[in-house]
């Protein structure tokens, strides 16, 4: 059956066992081959562990219990994850100040906001205020506009 | 010691420090008030805004930011009967039937006087235990270290797991893995960096501790976001708040209560791993029994010791669970963890040197901590009907907030854009974690220990020539690691033994 521990023990042993044959590409020196601790020990002993634990969760489930995701808004959650990570490649070609604005103004729509003052006012305003607060009170230099407004 | 007291006091009465605590119990209450976002992601996400300043004071803020979670977590298990963190979960249990019943401001007031005195008595344990503790721990070396590190990391894994040691033990192996990530340290070669430049430099305690709490819990309320009745009640809540003024009955059924709580709370908080949760639990559950039947069966209805129990228990805990961060350097719980991430980053290693290397800062912390109480008691409380306006910020506005402020934090101290991208792949495999019911805290536990765990293995090695003898040899390090393993085994015997007394029992009746 598939239980929460089984699926769980599935994808940790394949990490696990990923991690062990990660471990054979350390690099190592031929004076350290004999050595007792090596920059290899920890994560082979890590490895050996991983399987072990998720083997045994894999073997012998703590319980019958299964994923309940029922009513979960699965096409908006992948839709989040990839405005938030079309904001990582804009965050600095596109500048602090219109890429945080729009990436607050997709994620307040996409959560279903349909006011447009306060899809505005939650974006614009606190971004301006949180950068005013980080480069003129913090002294964290922060660019605010795109590259092809920038000066140089 | 007393130099150091009043250097501490000193640097704790300071303006700034002051104005500090009060800001972090207030920032701590407003994000600890949101459900599921505790003490770890608030700490986490002012972590980059204290980078700029003096230890001390970023310790401070820090210490009222978890004060202030802790308080505001209090605050919506009681309105809402939505914990914010685990460790109020029990606080919901008188809590919630007090403020269904119109007496939420007598509740809110219960939960804060008997929060501000746990925390008071705990501080002053605090101000004994950890010098004492400090000044043996002088006496540790790596062995001992090494050992205490496996100590903590079980521990966690043992009371974290609810009952699930096998999963807790496996995301504590989770985090130590993820700590190996980068360049090794004495070596200089790089491990499990798949040629990603990137990720030379390891992945930053920060990034993780963001990605998997704050992050994940603002992606599992996009993936199920409340129902509008959920909504309505939370606007009823906040709304009808009755006086907060308690009876003298209520006070004598409280101090006592107090005194035991928070006796228990501190000695649960010092061990290892088992934190405000469990003290919280464990102190209920000891006052309904003390409390006689008659009393015990209101425990569940409303009833002021079911809800000052808890409360006193957990933030004595808290501050309990700082003895070993500051005296061993080993963190206890995933919040003391992401202190100790903190403290790294500022340049300070926790441990007995801090208490003779930097008297300030150790001291400050342990007074700003009794600062934060009286902060919470005189400011929080009476403004409590206006923080708990929150609950009315709508969740469409909310969840695109707290993401903005979890991927702005981390890239803040980086600038570095691969991190946002980095901290989406950790929640989505955070969420998927959480979903089929793997703890976290012991996976940030392993991942902050993972590198001195390693460090100090190694340099014990060095010391005894290569010999891992010193595991069975040295009796502190060999008590301290049978410990461990009983933590781990001895729940998993109690079964077969109770199972085994009955049957001897019952063979017993029938040979009678």
């Amino acid at each position: 059956m598939l239980t929460n521990d089984r699926i769980g023990g599935v994808l940790l042993l394949v990490f696990s066992v990923a991690y062990g044959f990660l471990t054979f590409e350390i690099p190592l020196l031929p004076f350290q081959a004999q050595a007792a601790f090596t920059a290899r020990t920890m994560p082979e002993a890590l490895s050996v562990l991983g399987i072990v634990l998720s083997l045994v969760m894999i073997i012998k489930p703590s319980s019958d219990a299964r994923p309940d995701v029922a009513g979960f808004l699965w096409g908006r959650g992948a839709i989040i994850c990839l405005v938030m990570v079309i904001y990582g490649l804009t965050v600095r070609p596109g500048g602090f100040l219109i890429s945080t604005s729009l990436f607050l103004m997709a994620g307040i729509l996409i959560l279903g906001e349909r006011r447009w003052w306060l899809v505005l006012l939650a974006s614009i305003p606190v971004v301006v205020f949180f950068w005013v607060l980080m480069t003129q009170l913090l002294g964290v230099f922060i660019e605010p506009w795109p590259v092809f407004l920038r000066g140089q | 010691m007393l130099e150091g007291i009043f250097s501490g006091v000193g640097t704790a009465l300071s303006p700034i420090n002051l104005m500090m605590v009060t800001v972090g119990c207030f920032v701590g209450t407003f994000i600890g008030m949101l459900p599921g976002l505790g003490p770890i992601s608030a700490i986490a996400l002012m972590i980059p805004i204290t980078y700029g300043f003096d230890p001390a004071t970023g310790l401070i803020l820090m210490a009222g930011v978890y004060y202030g979670a802790i308080f505001g977590g209090s605050t919506s298990s009681i309105l809402i009967n939505a914990p914010g963190v685990a460790g109020t979960v029990a606080t919901a249990f008188d809590g919630y039937p007090m403020a269904r019943s119109g007496q939420a401001g007598k509740a809110l007031a219960i939960a804060a006087y008997s929060s501000f005195s746990g925390g008071t008595i705990a501080a002053i344990f605090l101000l004994v235990a950890a010098p004492s503790l400090a000044t043996v721990s002088l006496a540790f070396q790596s062995t001992d270290y090494f050992a205490l590190m496996v100590l903590g990391l079980t521990a966690v894994a043992a009371f974290a797991g609810k009952g699930n040691i096998v999963k807790a033990l496996m995301m504590t192996v989770l985090g130590l893995m993820i700590s190996t990530v980068g360049t090794d340290q004495t070596q200089g070669v790089q491990r499990f960096t798949l040629g990603m430049i990137d990720l030379t430099d390891g992945i930053s305690f920060l990034l993780l501790a963001m990605a998997t709490f704050a992050l994940s819990e603002a992606l599992m309320q996009v993936l199920k976001p409340k129902s509008d009745a959920d909504r309505k009640r939370e606007m009823e809540a906040q709304q009808n708040l009755g006086s907060m003024k308690l009876t003298s009955e209520d006070k004598r059924e409280m101090v006592p209560v107090i005194g035991r709580s928070s006796v228990l709370g501190f000695i649960i908080g010092v061990l290892p791993g088992a934190g405000a949760t469990i003290a919280s639990f464990l102190a209920y559950g000891m006052e309904q029994r003390v409390a006689g039947p008659i009393k015990g069966k209101l425990f569940g209805q409303g009833s002021v010791r079911g809800l000052s129990a808890p409360e006193t228990a957990n933030n004595a805990a808290c501050s309990g669970s700082f003895v070993p961060l500051l005296t061993l350097g080993i963190p206890g719980s995933g919040t003391t963890a992401i202190m100790l991430g903190a403290l790294i980053s500022y340049g300070i290693q926790p441990g007995p040197r801090l208490f003779v290397d930097n008297p300030g800062v150790f001291w400050s912390v342990i007074i700003s901590m009794y600062i934060g109480n009286v902060v919470l008691l005189i400011l929080n409380l009476p403004l409590i009907p206006y923080i708990a306006r929150i609950l009315a910020i709508p969740g469409t506005v909310l969840i695109p907030m707290i993401l903005f402020f979890s991927l702005i934090g981390v890239y803040f101290v980086s600038f570095n854009a691969f991190d946002i991208q980095l901290m989406v792949i950790f929640a989505v495999a955070a969420v998927g974690l959480r979903l089929l019911d793997f703890p976290m805290a012991p996976m940030l536990l392993g991942f902050i220990l993972g590198g001195m765990m390693e460090e100090n293995l190694r340099r014990a090695l060095i010391i005894n020539n290569d010999s891992w003898s010193f595991l069975w040899e040295r009796p502190l390090t060999f008590s301290i690691l049978i410990i461990a393993v009983a933590i781990l085994v001895v729940p998993m015997l109690v079964p077969y033994i109770s199972r085994l007394l009955k049957r001897r029992q019952e063979a017993a009746g029938e040979g009678g």
